[in-house]
C-alpha cells in the first residue's frame, strides 16, 4: 500500500522539556493508525506538528511526498484536524458552519454542496443543523466537528481523542462514523488514551510514552507478542 | 484571495452580533434622549419667557425699561403691592425672575444720581433658561446705562462725542501666523478652530478604541470557543488570517464609531449648520491666515490616521493572542485605552510644540499621539514633526505587523500566555 504520511526522527522541545525524543512511524493509504499512551506521552504534540500547528525541532514529516517545513500550505490542503478540545462558532447555525469550512477546500460551489451533503450524512443531525451551534450538546458538537473533518475526504484525517468527553452512546456512534468513513479509502491518524477504543478502531497502533514510541504493529500482532488479552496489558508489557 | 474574502465576511459577521447591535441601538436611544432634553431646554431658553416686574416708580424711564424688556422677548407680568409681599408671591409661583424698580428711580436717574434696579432670581434647579433671563436683564440695564450716560455727557459736554469720552483708547487686534497677518480677534479665531476640530479627537479616540477592542475580542473568542486551532489548520495563509481579523475589526470599529458619533452629534447639536454659524464670521480671517485645510492636507491627515489604526490593530492582535478568554481580553484592552486617552486629553488642553522636551518625547513615543496633533501641525506648518510622526508610525506599524504575522506563523500563537503573577510573557 502507498505511504500517505511518513514521520522520521521527530523531536520537539519546549525550552528544556523534550516532549518528543525522535519518533518515527508511517501511515498507509486507507488505514487507521492509532497513537496510544498516557496523558503527557506526546500524542497531541505529534498530531499538532502534523497538523502544522507546531514546528518540529528536528526530524522529517512528509505527506504524500510534501515536506512539512517546506510546504505547510500543501499539508493544510490535504489534511483535516480535529483537536481534542475543539469547538465551532457558537453564533453560526450548524449548516452554516459546515458551509463555511467547506469553502476553504472546495474548488467551486458544486463541490461545497457535495462536501456539505456528505457532512450532513456523517453527522446525522437532521433538522438540528438549522439551529445555532451554541444550542448543541457536547455530543452533537463533536459529531458536527467530526463531520467537518471528514467531509472533504482528506488524504489524512488527524483526530485527537475523537470521543473525548462523550457518553457511551455518543462515543459508540462516533467510532462507527470513523470506521465507516475509512471504508471510503481515507487514512486516519488518531490518538487516544482509551486503549480499548484504539484497539477497536485501528488497523495499526504505536505505543508512545514520554516522547518515545515503545512498540508498534497491528493490535492482534501486539497482543500475541506480549501474550496479552488487550492493549492495556500490551502497554504495560511494553513499558517493562 | 477567495479564501481571504470568505474569512473576512465570517469575521465581520461574527463581530456584528446581537450584543453589538443591541448596545449600538441603546447608545443611539440614550443620545437621542439626551439630545431631546437639551434641545427642549435650548428652545425654552430662546422662546418668549415670563418674568415678573414690580414698578414702584411709574416714571417715564421705568416705563421705558419695561417696554425694552417687552421688546427683548419677555412676557411681562406686572405686579403691584409691597416689595416683600411680591417677592413672597413670586417665590411660590412658577416665575423665576423678578425685576423691582423702586419708587423715585426715575427722579434719581434724571438728576444723574445712581438709580437702583433690583433683580431677584429664584433658583429652583440648574437650567439654561434660568441663567439666560438674568443675563438679558443685565444687558438691557447696561444699554439703558449707556443711553443715560450718553445723554448726561451730551448735556454737560455738548461739544464732545460721548463715545470718545467713555472710550478714549481704541484697539485694533492683529493675528500673525507664520508669515501671514490678518486683522481680527484671536480668541474668535481660536474658538472657531476649536469648534471645528473639537470633534476630531473624539472620532479618533472612538475609532482606535473600538477597533482594538474588536480585534482583541475576536481572537480571544476564537481561543475561548476552541476554534482557533481548527482555523489555523485550514488551507489559508497565516498572514491572511491575521489581516482578515484586523480588517474586519477595523471595518466594524469604524462603523461602531460612526454610529456612536452620529448619536453624539445629535445629542450635542454639532450640526453642520451650527458649525457654519460659528465659522461664518471668522472664515475670511482663517483663509487670510492660511488656516483653512485643503484636499492634500486632509490626505496627509488621513494617512496619519490610517497608519495609527493599523498600529492599534496589530498591537491589539498581539494582545489578543495573549488573552486566554473574553474576560482576559477586556483587561488587556485597558492599557491600550490609556495609551489613547493620554494624547486625547493632552490634545484638548495643551500644545505639543510648547511642552518640555522630555514630556514631548514621552507623548510622541506613543504612536496614537500623532494623529491627535496632526491637524494642528498641518495648520501651523510644523511639517517636520508631522512627517516624523507619519514615518515613526509607519515603521512602528511594519514592525508590529511583522511581529504579529510571525507570532501567527509559529507555535507562539498557541503557547504565548501572559503570566500576571510573574509579570512577564512566557513562551
Amino acid at each position: 500500500m502507498a505511504v500517505v504520511l511518513e514521520v522520521e526522527g521527530l523531536k520537539k522541545r519546549y525550552g528544556s522539556l523534550e516532549a518528543l525524543k525522535g519518533i518515527s512511524f508511517r501511515v498507509e493509504e486507507g488505514e487507521i493508525f492509532g497513537l496510544i499512551g498516557p496523558n503527557g506521552a506526546g500524542k497531541t504534540t505529534t498530531l499538532r506538528i502534523i497538523a502544522t500547528l507546531l514546528t518540529p525541532t528536528e526530524g522529517k514529516v512528509a505527506l504524500l511526498g510534501f515536506d512539512l517545513r517546506k510546504n505547510p500550505d500543501k499539508f493544510r490542503e490535504r489534511i483535516s484536524y480535529l483537536p481534542e478540545e475543539a469547538g465551532a462558532y457558537r453564533n453560526m447555525r450548524g449548516i452554516d458552519y459546515l458551509n463555511f469550512m467547506a469553502k476553504f477546500y472546495a474548488r467551486d460551489e458544486n463541490e461545497v454542496k457535495e462536501f456539505v451533503r456528505r457532512a450532513e450524512k456523517i453527522c446525522d443531525l437532521g433538522l438540528r443543523l438549522k439551529d445555532k451551534v451554541g444550542t448543541y450538546s457536547k455530543g452533537m458538537t463533536r459529531k458536527l466537528l467530526l463531520a467537518r473533518a471528514l467531509m472533504t475526504k482528506p488524504a489524512l484525517a488527524i483526530l485527537d481523542e475523537p470521543t473525548s468527553g462523550l457518553d457511551v452512546i455518543n462515543s459508540l456512534e462516533v467510532r462507527e462514523m470513523i470506521k465507516a468513513f475509512t471504508r471510503e479509502g481515507v487514512s486516519v491518524l488518531l490518538s487516544s488514551h482509551n486503549m480499548l477504543e484504539v484497539e477497536f478502531l485501528s488497523d495499526r497502533v504505536a505505543l508512545i510514552d514520554r516522547g518515545i514510541i515503545l512498540d508498534s504493529g497491528t493490535p492482534q500482532g501486539l497482543k500475541e507478542k506480549y501474550q496479552a488479552t488487550n492493549l492495556e496489558i500490551v502497554f504495560r508489557g511494553a513499558l517493562q | 484571495m477567495k479564501n481571504f474574502s470568505h474569512l473576512l465576511i465570517k469575521e465581520i459577521k461574527e463581530l456584528i452580533n446581537k450584543q453589538l447591535v443591541i448596545s449600538l441601538v441603546f447608545i443611539l436611544i440614550i443620545f437621542n434622549f439626551i439630545g431631546g432634553i437639551s434641545k427642549t431646554e435650548m428652545k425654552k431658553a430662546m422662546a418668549k419667557q415670563k418674568i415678573a416686574v414690580l414698578d414702584l416708580d411709574k416714571s417715564e424711564i421705568s416705563r421705558n425699561i419695561i417696554g425694552a424688556l417687552n421688546l427683548a422677548n419677555f412676557i411681562i407680568e406686572e405686579k403691584t403691592g409691597e416689595k416683600d409681599k411680591v417677592i413672597n408671591e413670586v417665590r411660590h409661583s412658577d416665575l423665576d425672575l423678578l425685576v423691582v424698580i423702586p419708587a423715585g428711580f426715575g427722579q434719581e436717574v434724571t438728576n444723574f444720581h445712581p438709580g437702583e434696579v433690583e433683580t431677584y432670581s429664584f433658583l429652583r434647579g440648574i437650567s439654561m433658561s434660568g441663567s439666560r433671563k438674568s443675563e438679558i436683564v443685565k444687558a438691557l440695564l447696561q444699554t439703558t446705562n449707556d443711553f443715560l450716560s450718553n445723554e448726561y455727557l451730551k448735556k454737560k459736554l455738548p461739544e464732545m462725542d460721548p463715545k470718545l469720552v467713555k472710550a478714549p483708547i481704541k484697539s485694533r487686534e492683529f493675528i500673525v501666523v507664520k508669515d501671514r497677518t490678518a486683522e481680527g480677534s484671536s480668541s474668535a479665531v481660536i474658538g472657531s478652530l476649536y469648534a471645528q476640530s473639537f470633534i476630531l479627537p473624539v472620532i479618533l479616540m472612538m475609532i482606535i478604541m473600538y477597533s482594538s477592542q474588536m480585534v482583541i475580542t475576536a481572537i480571544a473568542m476564537e481561543k475561548q470557543n476552541k476554534t482557533l486551532e481548527t482555523l489555523l489548520t485550514v488551507p489559508i495563509s497565516r498572514t491572511a488570517v491575521v489581516l482578515a481579523k484586523m480588517l474586519a475589526a477595523g471595518i466594524v470599529g469604524l462603523l461602531s464609531a460612526a454610529i456612536y458619533l452620529y448619536g453624539f452629534r445629535n445629542a450635542f447639536s454639532f450640526s453642520s449648520g451650527d458649525l457654519a454659524k460659528v465659522m461664518s464670521g471668522v472664515t475670511p480671517i482663517l483663509k487670510q491666515l492660511g488656516l483653512v485645510l485643503n484636499t492634500p492636507d486632509y490626505v496627509i491627515f488621513g494617512l496619519s490616521l490610517f497608519l495609527t489604526i493599523l498600529v492599534a490593530l496589530s498591537l491589539a492582535t498581539v494582545l489578543g493572542v495573549l488573552a486566554e478568554d473574553y474576560r482576559t481580553a477586556q483587561s488587556l484592552n485597558v492599557p491600550l485605552v490609556f495609551l489613547v486617552l493620554v494624547p486625547y486629553f493632552i490634545s484638548l488642553f495643551a500644545d505639543i510644540n510648547t511642552m518640555s522636551l522630555p514630556a514631548k518625547i514621552l507623548v510622541l513615543a506613543i504612536p496614537f499621539s500623532h494623529p491627535f496633533f496632526a491637524m494642528q501641525n498641518i495648520m501651523f506648518g510644523h511639517l517636520k514633526l508631522l512627517w516624523a510622526g507619519i514615518g515613526y508610525n509607519f515603521l512602528f506599524m511594519l514592525m508590529m505587523l511583522y511581529w504579529t504575522v510571525k507570532i501567527f506563523s509559529t507555535d507562539r500563537v498557541l503557547t504565548m500566555k501572559l503570566k500576571w503573577g510573574k509579570k512577564r510573557v512566557v513562551i
